[in-house]
């Protein structure tokens, strides 16, 4: 439950202060936010699934952000960012769905 | 994708359980089996328990926190994306070189068009001086014309003669030879009486008295004539002139100088009937 506030509040804060993105993040902000994304699911998934650890998820979680940063880095360092960013959403957005499904089924046992 | 739903999986066995735990082949057969063999009430409980409740765990905090931060990234990534005339912000770099260069071409072409432009507005601006210099050119010339023609009133330096015939013994040739004389000292503009004097005036007898353009008038002959007055009144005064022939004839004549001789009898424009110019 405090999960879920956090979450809601986080959004409004975002919504409310509208902080001018820094110029160096901006690349990074929406490939990170689907990354995190991808682990708050895989997280839900294993909390259905009566194995969720906190420790995993907060590693996971950030693991999952530096990664998809990195990896945007490194294609616009070799010219083939927007490629590449698009190659990591594609993942991400394939274990979202599987991780959906999954959560799916718990829920409505279909 | 099953693949990778392991790869999510695996390190939270790994790292929940221990080492011998971890059997890759076994996993995913037993998730897949456990799922719909287990009472599926107890993923939802969980999930129940997890939201109703609301317990001050160490994870709910620490999840709370990564989902803040989440929270706060999407708003603030959704918010920048939907700026309003921000819809370059997510075109890639050579996108934007194309549209730079577009906008380059774009601004030439039409600086180009601007100097054109103002160039023909030099143009016509010049034309219309040209023309308004013009037009002052010929208001000046029908004014200078006008005085000639008598068509307009003249002021200026001159002299006044007036002519005390008592005895009627004036004619129209004495007149005459007086507008001669004062013509030919350079008279610009003369008024006999109330009646312009111009190239086409005539004098005539008519009975006692002296008709100028067909008007008569009467003793005293006044005549205000514009010119230089140094010219003017020696040439009236000169020895067995306009003034002694007069005086011969015992009319009293007075000349006088005037630094403002005002002429403002006028003639009406006349379009000749007969001739017409030929330089056409």
């Amino acid at each position: 439950m405090i999960a879920v506030l956090g979450l809601v509040v986080g959004v409004v804060a975002g919504l409310l202060v509208q902080p001018e993105v820094p110029a160096a993040v901006v690349p990074y902000l929406p490939i990170a936010v689907v990354a995190a994304l991808d682990a708050v699911f895989g997280g839900l998934r294993a909390m259905l699934d009566g194995i969720f650890d906190d420790k995993v998820f907060v590693v996971s979680f950030l693991s999952n952000v530096v990664v998809a940063a990195l990896i945007v880095f490194l294609g616009d360092e070799l010219g083939v960012g927007s490629q590449l960013s698009t190659g990591v959403v594609v993942v991400l957005g394939i274990r979202i769905f599987s991780n959906a499904a999954a959560i799916r089924r718990h829920v409505f046992r279909a | 994708m099953g693949n990778q739903d392991e790869n999510d999986e695996t390190p939270e066995y790994r790292l929940r359980k221990e080492l011998p735990e971890e059997v890759p082949a076994a996993e995913p057969a037993d998730d897949a089996a456990a799922e719909p063999a287990e009472p599926a009430s107890t993923g939802r409980q969980r999930l129940v328990q997890g939201l109703w409740p609301p317990r001050v765990t160490r994870a709910q905090l620490i999840v709370a926190v990564l989902l803040f931060g989440l929270g706060f990234g999407l708003a603030v990534q959704v918010a920048s994306n939907s700026d309003s005339g921000n819809a370059l912000r997510g075109a890639r770099q050579e996108d934007l070189v194309r549209i730079l260069d577009e906008l380059g071409d774009r601004s030439q072409r039409l600086e180009d068009e601007k100097q054109g432009l103002e160039k023909q507005r030099q143009e016509l601006e010049n034309s219309s001086d040209q023309a308004e210099e013009a037009r002052k050119q010929t208001v000046e010339k029908e004014r200078q014309l006008g005085i000639l023609a008598g068509t307009v009133a003249a002021q200026g330096p001159g002299i006044t003669m007036t002519i005390e015939d008592t005895k009627g013994t004036v004619e129209a040739d004495m007149l005459l030879d007086a507008i001669q004389e004062l013509r030919a000292a350079g008279a610009e503009a003369i008024q006999v009486n109330g009646v312009r004097v111009v190239a086409g005036t005539f004098l005539t007898e008519s009975g006692k008295g002296v008709s100028v353009d067909g008007n008569k008038i009467n003793t005293p002959f006044r005549f205000k004539v514009i010119g230089n007055p140094q010219d003017l009144e020696p040439a009236l005064n000169i020895p067995g002139g306009v003034v002694q022939t007069l005086e011969k004839e015992q009319a009293t004549v007075t000349v006088e100088r005037s630094g403002k001789i005002v002429v403002d009898a006028l003639r009406a424009a006349k379009r000749p009937d007969y001739a017409r110019s030929s330089d056409r």
